[in-house]
């Protein structure tokens, strides 16, 4: 299948190296102590921040540190094809976290001992790259909620098609079964805290134009956040 | 709760602090140097498909075994390949009995998608008739022994699992040609899986200090870093899969760093289970060769060849049975055992 | 074998004893007090053994069996490890590898007063002594010695350390001294300090050699000839693997200061 066309467009319009349009919205969860709406073209993500609370489970406190929790979880009616999935299956596991991990990094958890922080990552319309998506909602979730953090961390995903590398897959270049990689960075530090990469045999590429994305999402946050 | 602080595991901040000071002088508490991989030996059970990997104190079972089920709608022609991991509290107490935990699922994960996503076991050729009848591989991985760094010993007690598995042969059959016959292993040598290239899992641990870097954390190591990062590669220096979930930030240049080296040891890895595989064949080989010697005294032959042609017999029956799902499956899970 | 010859006990001295064993009998020394020890059990006339291990008389009366495990039952008397886990008002919770936290109560310090209660961190290293070892009680452990005198009791600051069998730690503490420790003090200086619990903390003035000492001394376990010819062998294998060569180091030869 042809996923760029002779002109260099793909197939939703965008150049390889284009980003979707990028929405943020923040407080959109008026009980939750922090909240954040965050498109990316049609992948719509919403996420709430509740704490730095007390330790519901009296054995997990840590008596150094936060205790960060993150769930995240799929809308029964975000996929094309509506189904009531198991709630807590591998991939939603995994997800979670690895959403807690990359905000555990960058949380200053140790300024909050014995308190816990959940985070509840929601997503509401699935388009490619929710992972992506869901940190970056995440992070603003944070953001809003006054928790702090030493970086925003942003994240994109940018895959390799036609002997083209594009930048933020939509979901039918996503399920093209190409390789494709989901980066998280601390943009300020310029360190890389989340790499994930899903290929078949792909030879050590640069990853430079998946950066240069990142960093234009990361001006977007920015802004947004202003 | 002071019983539940008594049956933790304990950790000192003499033994923290130490680890993270003497790798700042390129030092590590079991004597290796930060990129030195530790002793990997690989282990065969005695049926196919069971391998057991040690490097260090961690201890990995992998067993593999095949199933003949019904393909998935939108891959009728091609067999499937799942991962289940065991996380005994025997292999650390740490461990809770019952469902498996985050750390469970994410090592499953990422073994799963740098064995599949990489197409690394050929799926279509586990087809036996596409949309009906497929063969669907299950890896099980125990984790025996935790000295750390279990992703990896598991990745490789998976691929020398399924480097030595080997299936039952099954041709079709029948009148309308849609019958599935499994042919027992005396009758046609089981077939072995084909593989395409080996992904081998290298994981990496990145410090808080000075931007530290040692490859296969042992378990004391895993407590003290700040973040870790599993990259899959072939001897030919494809990437497989890379999986960096959080933690600690890490600068490009070691990200490319990290990569170079692992694309090295998995070159070094792959010789090492291949070599391994090598010496079990021909070991088992020479087993077969063994178990039917030519003198043996005539009496004894007659009642095996008669028992021989008994089981035959019995086995013909079973084969000629039309294709009928239960029958298929029951044969394949005796095959099994 | 345990039926053959019960009552000698001369028979058993110095051998291995399962759980089950008789090895006294004391209808046959009827006119004799004697002290049992740890892993022996009395059922009437009949001495049984009830933990695998040595066999060990202490002449003229004591008897015990000496075992090597990896859990730790307190002891009153014993030196050990331990390692603070949490700190409550009046005690401190210290994880000594045994069946329950032990209590180090705030005030067991020399000149330990309610104004100077010393603060640690969780996973701080101390160097104590069992004071209290109840069964079915939490060991009560102190920082100073009988006389109230801090000694050399109290935290231990950097080094490393790591874990054996109580087996290898008691052979460390053995006099003559260990082997092995001799052997280690002769090319290199170092500190050493060995918990009963089967804990031993090493420092040296360089990383390298705290790992030769730490790995010496762990892989000393399995060690059974140590005459030293074959000592030293062992001994440049193991620095070998650390990646240094044996004697190599600069410091001078003096003997290490053992606990």
């Amino acid at each position: 299948m042809e996923f760029v066309s002779p002109e260099g467009l793909r197939l939703d319009g965008r150049r390889p190296t284009e980003m979707r349009q990028i929405r943020a919205e923040l407080g959109a969860v008026a009980k939750a102590d922090g909240s954040a709406v965050f498109e990316m073209g049609n992948t719509k993500v919403v996420a709430a921040v509740y704490g730095p609370r007390e330790v519901q489970n009296r054995s997990q406190q840590l008596s150094d540190q936060a205790l960060v929790r993150c769930e995240y979880s799929m809308a029964n009616f975000s996929t094309g094809d509506r189904m009531r999935k198991p709630k807590g299956d591998r991939r939603s596991t995994e997800i979670s976290l690895v959403i807690r991990q990359t905000m555990e990094a960058c949380i200053m958890t140790h300024l909050m001992p014995r308190s816990q922080i959940d985070i509840f990552v929601q997503v509401l319309q699935a388009d490619g790259g929710t992972r992506s998506a869901c940190i970056n909602a995440a992070t603003l979730a944070l953001a809003d909620a006054g928790i702090p953090m030493h970086d925003l961390v942003t994240s994109c995903s940018a895959g390799y098609l036609n002997s083209t590398p594009l930048l933020d897959l939509n979901y039918v270049e996503d399920s093209a079964r190409g390789p494709d990689v989901t980066v998280g960075i601390l943009p300020k530090l310029d360190k890389v805290t989340l790499l994930q990469r899903i290929s078949c045999r792909l030879c050590m590429t640069d990853t430079t134009g998946e950066y240069k994305g990142i960093r234009i999402s990361t001006r977007w946050i920015n802004y947004n956040e202003g | 709760m002071e019983q539940r602080l008594a049956n933790t595991w304990r950790f000192t901040v003499n033994e923290r602090k130490f680890i993270e000071t003497a790798l700042l002088s390129d030092l590590r508490v079991d004597g290796r140097r930060p990129f030195d991989y530790r002793n990997l030996t690989v282990n065969f059970g005695k049926e196919d498909g069971s391998a057991e990997v040690q490097m260090g104190h961690t201890h990995v079972m992998g067993f593999v075994t095949a199933q003949l089920v019904q393909p998935y709608r939108d891959r009728p022609n091609e067999g499937s390949l799942s991962i289940f991991t065991e996380f005994s509290p025997m292999g650390d107490p740490s461990f809770e009995p019952g469902r498996p935990g985050e750390s469970a699922v994410e090592l499953g994960r990422v073994v799963d998608r740098g064995l599949r996503e990489s197409r690394a076991v050929d799926t279509e050729s586990l087809c036996v008739l596409p949309g009906r009848w497929v063969w669907a591989i299950r890896i099980d991985l125990h984790i025996l022994d935790n000295g750390g760094n279990l992703l990896d010993a598991a990745n490789i007690a998976a691929l020398a699992a399924l480097m030595t598995f080997r299936r039952p042969e099954c041709s079709l059959g029948g009148e309308d040609g849609q019958e599935v016959i499994v042919h027992p292993p005396e009758e046609k040598e089981p077939l072995p899986l084909i593989l395409h290239h080996l992904p081998i899992a290298v994981t990496f641990a990145f410090f808080a200090n000075e931007n530290s870097v040692a490859i296969d954390p042992t378990h004391h190591e895993e407590a003290v870093m700040g973040g870790r990062m599993t990259t899959t590669l072939n001897a030919n220096g494809d990437i497989c899969a890379i999986q960096k979930a959080g933690g600690e930030g890490v600068l490009q240049s070691v990200i490319m760093q990290c990569l170079r080296i692992a694309s090295v040891k998995a070159g070094d890895i792959t010789e090492k289970i291949k070599k391994a595989v090598d010496s079990f064949n021909t070991h088992t080989a020479l087993k077969k060769i063994k178990r039917h010697p030519s003198s043996i005294p005539m009496d004894v032959d007659g009642a095996d060849s008669k028992l021989r042609e008994k089981q035959k017999s019995l086995v013909d029956k079973k084969a000629t049975i039309p294709c009928p799902s239960e029958n298929v499956v029951r044969e394949t899970k005796s095959l099994d055992q | 074998m345990a039926k053959e010859q019960p009552g000698s006990p001369a028979s058993f001295v110095d051998q291995l004893v399962v759980p089950g064993d008789v090895v006294l009998d004391l209808s046959n020394m009827a006119n004799q007090t004697i002290k049992l020890g740890s892993g022996l059990r009395q059922e009437s006339d009949a001495i049984s053994v009830t933990k695998a291990g040595k066999f060990r008389l202490s002449k003229p009366n004591k008897y015990w069996v000496e075992s090597s495990q990896k859990r730790y039952v307190p002891c009153l008397g014993d030196s050990i490890l331990g390692i603070v886990v949490d700190s409550k008002a009046d005690n401190f919770l210290v994880d000594i590898k045994g069946p329950a936290l032990a209590f180090l109560p705030v005030l067991a310090f020399e000149g330990g007063t309610r104004r100077n209660i010393p603060k640690f961190e969780a996973g701080t290293l101390l160097y104590v002594r069992v004071v209290k070892a109840n069964p079915g009680m939490n060991a009560e452990l102190s920082c100073t010695d009988a006389s109230g005198k801090a000694a050399e009791f109290g935290p231990l600051k950097d080094g490393y350390m790591f874990e054996c069998s109580t087996g290898l730690s008691r052979t460390l503490l053995s006099s003559p001294p260990c082997p092995v420790l001799e052997a280690l003090g002769k090319k290199i200086s170092f500190e050493v300090a060995v918990g009963l619990n089967g804990r031993v903390w090493v420092n040296a003035a360089s990383p390298s050699t705290v790992i030769i000492t730490a790995n010496a001394i762990m892989k000393s376990e399995s060690l059974s000839v140590q005459s030293d010819l074959n000592l030293y062998a062992w001994m440049e294998d193991i620095c070998s693997s650390c990646g240094v060569v044996y004697g190599d180091t600069q410091t001078p030869a003096i003997q290490p200061s053992i606990w």
